[in-house]
């Protein structure tokens, strides 16, 4: 099945001279970058947060830091749109760890994973997770969606300290080869 | 050389799993080590691109509006100089140590003072900075307030429309502005009143609009106001024990400032 060119070259080229923009102090170039980007940023809030309204205020916070840091972007991090979708998972985890210490639940039924997209970067992430063990997947997702610890997660799981150590680091390091170069 | 042990927990840290004595020991050894931030960066960069995975949820053109405004309440921030790396040198210990040898004491001070110099400069753009922040958010209460009377206001209307003892008064324009028209919705019990006027022309200079609530007696001020750009105006008129029998509201045009009796023409008046 042949792809079109990628559409993730073109979105981190774009998005590399939106953020240049950006630190400059060109405001418009903000609705720009949140065109691009907000359903991205949205969808993964969503997916950790499960509710829609806390789900956009994380978007909303998210894209303000972006706009208050731009200058402060650092290419090593990844391309401005994962730089962004790892300040929008910080500050939902943020929000979901409160929300666990007051009881609350979310209102909104999760996202369909099967509606996941079929982008080329897409594709590309998902071959590589479909490269780790069924362990290892399953120790990343707590850590990546429910921001769980080391810790928490050898509870969660009931597995030694060390194994889930091990599980996650080896998962890590298989995720960066395979996405090898595009990574950085 | 970065401790092997620390480069084994990066993976974790990028991810946020890192706990416990880890976490504090690892957090201590980042700031001086570079191998240590590029192998964390790298991480994160794996971790970002993980977002593509989900679904993409198209955002509401509401919540666009509220990002950027919110946005709007910050200046954007001054750029950051990049950091400078110097190229690993080639020079030998020996040649550096000439070097060294020669910078002079007088050189070792100058340094020093220049040190301080940036300590000082660091130090005022620092209290610039917090400065601009402090005035950043007096700005912002200063619109949340805006924004909450404003809404206070909304929140009053619908209640008073939604009231079952409120009525509607329709008022018609009169000679001096017969393309005006407005209407008062009151409520008799709470006294309460709102008065909605559009079609009206910008008062004469030095003139105000006055609303007038009219009993039995001599009519009672109920406040001035002026029309915006497109002739339109929002009044809440003052409880007065008046509104409970009002048999008429009317608006003439008065003096700036109002006057505690009409004095000028009638430009709109309704029935009850």
């Amino acid at each position: 099945m042949g792809l079109a060119p990628s559409d993730h070259v073109m979105n981190d080229s774009q998005a590399h001279a939106l953020l240049r923009r950006l630190a400059a102090g060109d405001q418009k170039a903000l609705g720009e970058f949140y065109d691009l980007f907000a359903s991205l940023a949205n969808g993964l809030a969503l997916r950790i947060l499960r509710d829609t309204a806390d789900a956009e205020d994380v978007v909303q916070e998210a894209f303000v830091q972006v706009w208050r840091q731009a200058g402060r972007y650092d290419p090593r991090r990844g391309s401005p749109q994962a730089w962004l979708c790892t300040i929008a998972r910080t500050r939902a985890l943020d929000r979901l760890r409160r929300r666990v210490s007051r009881r609350e639940d979310a209102t909104d039924t999760p996202p369909a994973t099967a509606d996941a997209p079929q982008t080329e970067e897409a594709l590309t992430v998902r071959k590589a997770l479909d490269g780790l063990s069924t362990d290892q997947r399953r120790a990343l997702e707590l850590a990546y969606y429910e921001g769980l610890t080391q810790t928490e997660i050898a509870r969660e799981l009931g597995e030694p300290l060390g194994t889930i150590k091990t599980r996650i680091r080896t998962a890590m390091i298989r995720l960066r080869e395979a996405l090898g170069s595009e990574a950085s | 050389v970065t401790d092997e042990r620390l480069m084994e927990m990066a993976p974790l840290y990028a991810l946020g799993a890192l706990d416990g004595d880890e976490l504090a020991e690892f957090g201590r050894s980042l700031d001086g080590s570079p191998g240590l931030q590029t192998e964390v960066a790298a991480f994160e960069a794996v971790i970002g691109r993980l977002a593509y995975l989900h679904v993409t949820a198209p955002s509401s053109p509401r919540l666009r509006s509220r990002t950027l405004g919110a946005a709007g309440f910050f200046a954007p921030p001054a750029p950051v100089p990049a950091v400078r790396r110097d190229a690993p040198g080639r020079t030998s210990w020996l040649a550096w140590a000439a070097v060294l040898a020669a910078v002079a004491f007088g050189a070792l001070f100058a340094w020093e003072r220049a040190r301080l110099g940036e300590a000082r400069q660091e130090a005022a753009d620092l209290r610039q900075e917090r400065d601009t922040l402090a005035a950043e958010i007096t700005e912002a209460r200063l619109q949340l307030a805006a924004v909450q009377e404003q809404l206070g206001r909304e929140v009053a209307f619908r209640e008073l429309v939604a009231h079952r003892e409120s009525r509607q008064t329709l008022l018609a324009g009169l000679a001096p502005a017969p393309a005006a028209v407005a209407r008062v919705v009151w409520n008799p019990g709470t006294r309460e009143a709102v008065l909605l006027a559009a079609g009206l022309d910008p008062a004469p200079q030095g003139k105000v609009y006055e609303a007038w609530v009219i009993a039995g007696g001599a009519p009672v001020p109920a406040g001035t106001f002026q029309v915006d750009a497109s002739g339109k105006a929002v009044l809440r008129l003052p409880a007065v024990d008046e509104t409970r029998s009002v048999k008429t509201f009317a608006v003439t045009i008065e003096p700036a400032g109002g006057t505690p009796a009409p004095t000028g023409p009638m430009v709109l008046a309704g029935a009850v």
